[in-house]
């Protein structure tokens, strides 16, 4: 029954039957015990904790029907912490029709933005809330428009990104040699470089629901002025007087959402500002 | 001889997948995503987002303003209207008025007006302190914004009542 | 083409309850692109021309103006003031309220979805504005000025 697996146990076998390898005294000798000390326990039902999910779904392939919330529940027992282990949990055994954009699962793509309970994140990032009595919201990012269930369509979003020309720009590179940075202006972008482009802060920004085709939203913004604030680059006026007029910048009314619900920590509201004050000080 | 072996190597009935591919130019490609765009629901946005210290003040801020400037215009509009169309009108009619209301009616004004304005006073120079740079962060929003909401409730009473 | 993957029925987005109620309200908008997308995936958003009046001009004037109305408007709060005061206070609050209404035409009736109404909208604000400023020109000389009308109806 224990066929030898190993090679050295197989080796043995084949060689003596005196000498028997420790692997094979250990299987046999805990075939043994296994048979005839221990009862067989008694079924004791797995520890349920059932969790609501209420998820909103809309069908392309029916798109004259209303996208509506659907209810899941979740044995949490069985799902590990995270709102995107619900979700693939209920994608592998509920409903596979369920459909949703999910990469990395460690909080560093930015697929898996939604807002749940409310907020927009990561679901990666974001624990289950694992109080039974309430169903926990999830939501697609708001005022986009929905490809299917919780995936947004960010093509406006990506095009807003790539206006801003995210990439550097200086005419004088140096000959043969890197462009040398100091470590004080390296750290001036700090807070800004480390953006994934989820698009959970310009999704939270109401100006940005108002008014997505002409105001740029944080997320662009904050690209743009890491792009003005990096020493090396030397188009910053051209950067700048591209937000010169009522809509691209000046739509922001620091409302402050958008930091605020910043799932790596960012503060877009802040280069916004700085954005503000250079164009008003220094153009 | 070929044809039984063409026969043994030809593929069962049912087991061949038939695949339609359609040919299409880029044009109609873009029509039809464009007609796919043109079916696709805008997801909820103020229902279904959390109330927020930062836009549940940022909201009041607008409220506030676009209630007593329309209360400042209706004056101002009131005394030019009065004065162009020769209606008599004038500040003894507003005071004379406002003190025949009873007492609850007066403090309700009062206080409609002073709260407001205490408010937007206070979250103004909020504002102009971000525009400087400063209190830029999360704990300074919400700092500032409870700072702003006791001032405003304290000066707000104050105006009302004294 | 479309029938075959089931796009038989194309909702307009204008008609579509869910995305633009205004032509319920009897407002003719401007029909948006789908998706608010112009052009193709691969062509970078259009910024609109620079225009300083409109950018960072308007924003230091409006930051300006309010910096101002801080001591003015608290001041009247303790003592009562000379009308001259009371004139640079009023008139500092109507460009202060005329930028406030402003902002609000641009977010809530946008030239690109509402054309012409947006024009209207702020021709009626400047209309009214200048009208408001005549009113004060009234109200100073005859009432002695806003403030002191104000507190003479607080203190009825």
């Amino acid at each position: 029954m224990f066929a030898s697996r190993t090679a050295s146990s197989r080796l043995l076998a084949s060689s003596s039957t005196k000498v028997a390898s420790t692997s094979q005294i250990a299987q046999r000798a805990f075939s043994v015990s296994a048979t005839q000390q221990h009862a067989a326990p008694a079924p004791v039902p797995p520890k349920q904790a059932l969790k609501e999910f209420k998820i909103y779904r809309w069908n392309p392939d029916q798109p004259s029907e209303k996208p509506q919330l659907q209810s899941y529940k979740v044995n949490l027992a069985e799902c590990g912490p995270m709102v995107l282990d619900a979700l693939i949990k209920i994608k592998n055994d509920l409903d596979p029709t369920l459909t949703f954009r999910r990469s990395c699962r460690e909080g560093i793509c930015g697929s898996c933005a939604m807002n749940i309970d409310g907020v927009n994140t990561l679901a990666c990032l974001s624990r289950i809330d694992r109080s039974e009595s309430k169903p926990q919201k999830i939501y697609p990012l708001p005022h986009m428009y929905i490809v299917k269930d919780l995936v947004p369509d960010l093509t406006l979003f990506y095009k807003q990104y790539k206006s801003i020309e995210p990439f550097l720009k200086n005419d004088n590179v140096p000959e043969g040699r890197e462009h040398l940075q100091s470590p004080a202006d390296r750290k001036k972008l700090d807070g800004m470089y480390e953006c994934i482009l989820c698009a959970c802060c310009s999704t939270s920004c109401p100006s940005y629901w108002w008014n997505q085709d002409e105001y740029l939203g944080p997320a662009a913004l904050m690209a743009a002025y890491r792009w003005m604030a990096d020493s090396r680059d030397s188009y910053g006026p051209q950067r700048k007087e591209k937000m010169q007029n009522s809509l691209s910048l000046y739509r922001c009314h620091t409302i402050f959402n958008c930091s605020r619900t910043c799932p790596k920590g960012l503060n877009p509201a802040k280069a916004i500002a700085q954005i503000k004050l250079e164009l008003a000080t220094g153009a | 001889m070929p044809i039984s072996l063409f026969a043994r190597t030809a593929p069962r009935v049912g087991a061949i997948r038939s695949i339609a591919t359609v040919k299409s130019t880029s044009e109609s490609e873009i029509e039809i995503l464009n007609a796919q765009r043109s079916n696709r629901p805008v997801s909820p946005h103020l229902t279904i987002y959390q109330p927020q210290l930062t836009m549940l003040l940022s909201g009041l801020h607008r409220i506030t303003g676009v209630a007593m400037a329309g209360g400042f215009y209706a004056l101002t509009v009131a005394f030019a209207a009065t004065s162009i169309l020769s209606i008599p009108f004038d500040g003894a009619t507003l005071v004379s008025a406002f003190a025949g209301l009873p007492i609850y009616a007066k403090i309700g004004a009062k206080a409609a007006a002073a709260f407001p304005f205490a408010f937007h006073f206070a979250n103004g120079i909020r504002h102009l302190i971000w525009d400087f740079g400063k209190e830029l962060t999360i704990k300074g929003v919400y700092r500032t914004g409870y700072t702003v909401l006791t001032i405003s409730a304290i000066a707000g009473t104050y105006l009302t009542f004294f | 083409m479309l029938t075959r993957i089931g796009l038989a029925s194309v909702r307009s987005p204008v008609t579509s309850s869910l995305i633009k109620p205004a032509l319920v309200r009897g407002l003719k908008t401007i029909p948006q692109p789908p998706g608010f997308v112009v052009g193709t995936v691969n062509e970078a958003y259009v910024h609109p021309k620079p225009n300083k009046m409109h950018g960072s001009l308007h924003w230091t004037l409006e930051r300006g103006v309010a910096l101002g109305l801080v001591p003015l408007a608290a001041a009247p709060l303790f003592t009562g003031v000379s009308t001259v005061v009371d004139s640079t206070l009023s008139a500092f609050l109507l460009y202060h309220c005329y930028v406030g209404f402003q902002s609000c035409i641009i977010d809530y009736i946008p030239s690109r979805v509402y054309g012409s109404y947006h024009n209207y909208a702020m021709y009626l604000l400047t209309f009214g504005t200048g009208v408001a400023g005549y009113g004060i020109y009234q109200l100073e000389q005859k009432e002695g000025g806003v403030t002191t009308l104000v507190s003479k109806i607080w203190h009825a």
